[in-house]
């Protein structure tokens, strides 16, 4: 087969990846088709039929106890993105450490760090819980923000950008130019490894954003609530109460479309290497 | 709640050995230059402490540990927390339902993980393959679901299972098909595992996808002018290349699958098939908080949590001497 | 030498970082200062609830109550027993459900309220409901709030179509049922749901069965009891025959059912039509409702399903406070009043609900004697007693009938009685209550 036979389409593989797509695709499109449903007509019409209700559920959603749903949203941008920033910022600092110095208990400390994640998040939501309990700090944003800040995973992947984008040679110099360590961290190393950085970020936004258990355990008001732990309250209130099935659908549709628009803008950073250090070797 | 934290997980014992650095050279450094690592290191360190470890011994702590009521327990004070050995251990490796969650998640685990990662691996060489098209378009599709919270997703395709209100069921229906529902004995195993899959292969897609764009192009132009198929360039070439991707995919999507959570308790409610102690750690879940034993569900998270730590170590040291061990001794 | 600079520079880091974050917490439990108001946080998830507390608000500035809205009944129960187990992060009060008090009371988490109440406070309530709050001491855990007398609620117009009875009987229940099958094999009068043991337990509490009992100074547990074998056993050969449904209530596709009239009966209770009208709202006008069917014509019987109590938690320091609001809320004419038109429930509270409860509600407005009948119906519950796991029995319901329901035979539901009943006592024990078998 000569190289220029094999640029030609291939309809199978085209079709595959399609295939895969439209699987992927195909509950956001229920989604989508279901919001725009009246609560009668979802459970009455066609499943992919879709109806005219859409602004009349977004109002609804929206009046819902006087615009809780815009709070819930909010919350989530702030665990979000300030966890998801100040994760970034730990790791990158653990990560440059790790892999900038050497130091007598360095192998330590990073096994340490990572293998204190194998206990499931589920697991260490009550223990949490009773510990900031004891500082007066469930029910508040701090419950929710401070766990999420270290991430051994995070940590992690800043080792293996630092070690690959960080050349020692270069932290050297600054060194000899008379940098102090957390200048020369600060102005060189960091912005060589801010696209990593980036990736970080994202991550742990999306961890923080799937993250049920430990907003759920922690928080009693549900002004704090993130979006995920308030729509599900929405389909658990009890026996004598109805799920609002339309409001749950509907909010799902309108919290994901944030993410969705920030995936589409740093879609570049989406580039995770899990095994950086063992393919230079 | 369960991908992120799990990925993480894997890494425990492995990373070390392949990103630690050869020591270069070996001096004396200013006071200064050696306090700096820990300095860096500290918030990460602190925060740690108090929020993963602290915990973990907590519950340690309280796996040795027991409540015990007195009388009808009704008034104040009539329950005293006491030691309990290893009681708590014991009745848990004996509970037979423990065991049958056990054996169900192995089972779930060998449908999700090849099925997740066979996916992930086929559509990462597509979209690495010049002759396919609607690449960009799918390869955002595909990374999507990622972005849905299990939560969420189970929702959706819950009411894409049910016969009520599915519209897959209703098209059989048309054709006149009697097809079992997903929520029956045999088939809820995979209705779950389903929507690990649709959440999990894009993000795997993206690591093998990112690994092989990093492939230097001569490598496969070279075999191309040989004669090479694509088929066999993918095969031959870029599979070996980002094996070490692909193992670590598989240790990660090996510790979500012991932690699966969120899908079947968020699917429970709709069926009569996912009990409550359907998995390992929805028997956590239900001795902690639907039955307010929090010892017990401490000695079970234990045991979880050791038994992720071993597999993962120990698939890590097998695949390290079978297929970087040649490499090392070269 | 390096390690302490280290060890220095770490805890110096950590000292800060927690003294940020403790200075910074702020406030969140009843500061009072004098003179200055009292906050009492407040857990609820009945719906609007707030607005009724805006009422209060308005007229006791010095007593401001905030509502925390929970999921409904048993997320708000984990919470409050986390937050009691780690001493701190309880609301003041708590809406809790009849079913939960000896649990949470066992765990230490209601506060004794019988030093803060009026005298004529236990006239208000049935005493039944009174009985609950009170588990049968000298002691009172809450005020009751509404209570769910179960009733028979049918499909009006598909059964004046298949030219059917409304069931007085449970033996003219399975005829129905038979009939309703018959005529469409895919439409059902009912279903057996595994999801919601407060149901079947409401359906044997009308049976004459108790789960728990105390004797003495020891727990009883009786969910093996005849009565409820009877009930089971009833389930089993109608789920058997095949002419009742075995799906989950409460799901995507039940509301569905609601909706095409594939279901055309519920065996559900006072606070059906709010259910109704958020699941099915195109079907108003065509239900209507009716007493239970029962076993002994001779003797009507119901039973209980949901009804809650607001109570105040043992971490408030404003038991007082609590307890004033809390009668007022459940008691006071005007409040009540609100409840039953904000938050659809219906009030235990038997000299305020005459008036409150004067109109049907609006999705039964085709059945102006509604609430005479739900009256009438409400004063033939049973006696019931809970205990203290009645949260382990719960779940072993889920657990054992959802195999039995899927199993489809009255054998399997007799076997998943035992089920139950093996790990409600098994569970008493090993957590060191007494018990008599």
């Amino acid at each position: 087969m000569s190289v220029r036979a094999s640029t030609r389409p291939s309809i199978i593989a085209t079709a595959i990846l399609v295939l895969g797509a439209l699987y992927c695709l195909l509950p956001v499109a229920w989604v989508v088709v279901a919001s725009t449903k009246s609560a009668g007509e979802l459970f009455s019409t066609l499943t992919f039929l879709p109806s005219t209700h859409l602004l009349d559920n977004i109002a609804e959603l929206v009046a819902y106890r006087d615009g809780l749903f815009w709070r819930w949203m909010a919350n989530t941008a702030l665990y979000a993105g300030v966890g998801g920033a100040l994760s970034a910022i730990v790791s990158a600092m653990a990560g440059y450490a790790l892999a900038k110095y050497q130091f007598a208990g360095k192998a330590a400390v990073f096994n340490v760090l990572l293998a204190g994640v194998l206990v499931p998040g589920v697991v260490l939501a009550i223990p949490q819980y009773l510990m900031l309990a004891q500082v007066e700090l469930t029910n508040t944003y701090w419950a929710v923000l401070l766990p999420s800040i270290i991430s051994p995973y995070g940590i992690y992947l800043a080792r293996i950008y630092a070690a690959a984008a960080v050349p020692d040679e270069v932290v050297e110099a600054a060194r000899t130019d008379g940098a102090g360590e957390l200048r020369t961290f600060a102005q060189v190393a960091v912005p060589m490894m801010l696209p990593g950085l980036v990736t970080v970020f994202l991550f742990q936004f999306v961890a923080i954003w799937n993250n049920f258990m430990l907003p759920y355990i922690m928080l009693g008001d549900d002004r704090l609530f993130p979006i995920t732990v308030g729509l599900s309250g929405l389909l658990n209130q009890g026996a004598s109460q109805p799920a609002m099935y339309t409001l749950v659908i509907t909010g799902a549709l309108l919290s994901v479309i944030p993410l969705v628009a920030l995936f589409l803008l740093l879609q570049r950073f989406w580039q995770v290497d899990l095994a950086a250090g063992a393919v230079k070797a | 709640m369960t991908t992120t934290n799990d990925l993480a997980g894997a890494l425990g014992g492995t990373a070390p050995s392949r990103t630690t650095q050869v020591p270069r050279r070996s001096r004396t450094v200013p006071a200064r230059r050696a306090a700096a690592p820990w300095a860096f290191l500290a918030p990460a360190i602190v925060l740690f402490v108090a929020f993963l470890a602290a915990p973990i011994l907590y519950s340690l702590y309280l796996s040795f540990r027991t409540e015990k009521v007195s009388g009808l327990g009704l008034g104040p004070g009539s329950r005293t927390e006491v030691w309990n050995g290893l009681t708590n251990y014991t009745s848990a490796l004996a509970d037979p339902e423990f065991l049958a969650s056990v054996g169900r998640v192995g089972m779930y685990g060998l449908v999700v993980v090849p099925v997740m990662l066979g996916s992930a691996l086929l559509f990462a060489l597509l979209l690495d393959a010049r002759r396919s098209r609607a690449r960009r378009f799918s390869r955002i599709a595909i990374f999507l679901p990622y972005a849905v919270p299990a939560v969420i997703s189970s929702l959706l395709w819950g009411f894409l299972y049910l016969p009520g209100v599915s519209p897959f069921y209703w098209v059989f229906d048309q054709l006149g098909w009697d097809v079992p529902s997903l929520f029956s004995n045999r088939l809820v195993l995979f209705a779950v595992a389903n929507i690990a899959v649709w959440g999990g292969v894009g993000f795997n897609m993206v690591v093998i996808y990112t690994a092989l764009k990093a492939i230097p192009s001569e490598l496969y132009e070279a075999a191309e002018l040989d004669g090479a198929s694509q088929v066999g360039i993918a095969l031959r070439v870029k599979i070996p290349i980002v094996l070490p991707s692909i193992i670590m995919t598989f240790v990660f999507s090996m510790i979500a699958t012991l932690q699966v959570f969120a899908e079947p308790t968020t699917l429970r409610p709709l069926s009569n098939t996912i009990s409550t102690t359907w998995t390992p750690l929805m028997k956590v879940y239900r001795d902690a908080f639907t039955r307010g034993d929090l010892y017990s569900a401490s000695a079970t998270s234990v045991i979880i949590a050791v038994a992720t730590f071993v597999l993962s170590l120990g698939f890590l040291r097998l695949v390290q001497s079978r297929a970087f061990g040649q490499e090392n001794n070269r | 030498m390096r390690l302490t600079t280290g060890t220095k520079v770490a805890a110096a880091v950590a000292a800060t970082a927690l003294l940020a974050t403790a200075c910074s917490s702020g406030g969140t439990g009843g500061d009072s200062a004098d003179g200055e108001a009292v906050e009492l946080t407040f857990w609820a998830w009945a719906p609007n609830i707030e607005k009724v507390v805006d009422v209060w608000n308005s007229e006791h500035p010095d007593i401001q109550v905030t509502v925390n809205k929970q999921d409904g009944g048993d997320p708000a129960v984990t919470k409050l027993l986390t937050a009691i187990e780690a001493g701190s992060g309880a609301p003041d009060l708590m809406q809790a459900e009849y079913q939960k008090i000896p649990q949470l009371v066992s765990s230490g988490a209601l506060a004794d309220i019988a030093g803060e109440i009026s005298g004529e406070l236990a006239g208000h309530f049935p005493d039944g409901v009174w009985n609950a709050v009170t588990l049968g001491s000298d002691a009172v855990y809450a005020v009751p709030q509404d209570s769910g007398p179960m009733q028979f609620y049918y499909r009006e117009d598909v059964f004046a179509e298949l030219g059917l009875e409304v069931p007085t009987t449970w033996e003219e229940y399975a005829e129905v049922a038979r009939a309703v099958h018959a005529a469409d094999p895919n439409t059902y009068l009912g279903t057996f749901s595994a999801n919601d043991a407060g149901w079947f337990s409401g359906l044997t509490q009308q049976a004459g069965a108790s789960w728990y009992g105390i004797d003495g100074d020891s727990w009883t547990v009786q969910i093996d009891s005849p009565e409820v074998q009877k009930v089971a056993g009833y389930w089993g050969g109608l789920v058997e025959e095949g002419i009742i449904d075995n799906k989950p209530m409460y799901t995507p596709e039940w509301n569905a059912a609601l909706n095409d009239g594939s279901q055309v009966g519920w065996l559900s209770a006072i606070w059906a039509p709010g259910v109704l009208a958020g699941n099915a709202a195109d079907t108003a006008g065509t239900w209507k409702m009716a007493p239970m069917p029962q076993w002994d014509a001779a003797a009507p019987a119901t039973g209980n399903w949901g009804g809650s109590a607001t109570a105040v938690t043992s971490q408030s320091e404003h038991a007082a406070e609590a307890t004033q609001f809390i009668e007022w809320l459940n008691t006071d004419p005007a409040a009540v009043q609100a409840l039953v038109d904000e938050t659809g429930i219906y009030p235990a509270d038997i000299p305020a609900s005459t008036a409150a409860l004067a109109d049907p509600p609006a999705f039964f407005s085709n059945q102006p004697d509604f609430y005479e009948l739900a009256a009438e119906t409400a004063q033939t519950a049973n006696p019931f007693t809970y205990g203290p796991n009645i949260n382990v029995a719960y779940s072993a319901y889920n657990d054992e009938f959802a195999k039995a329901t899927e199993a489809r035979t009255q054998a399997a539901f007799l076997a998943a009685v035992e089920a139950v009943q093996t790990a409600t006592i098994e569970d008493l024990k090993n957590s060191g209550f007494s018990v008599k078998e």
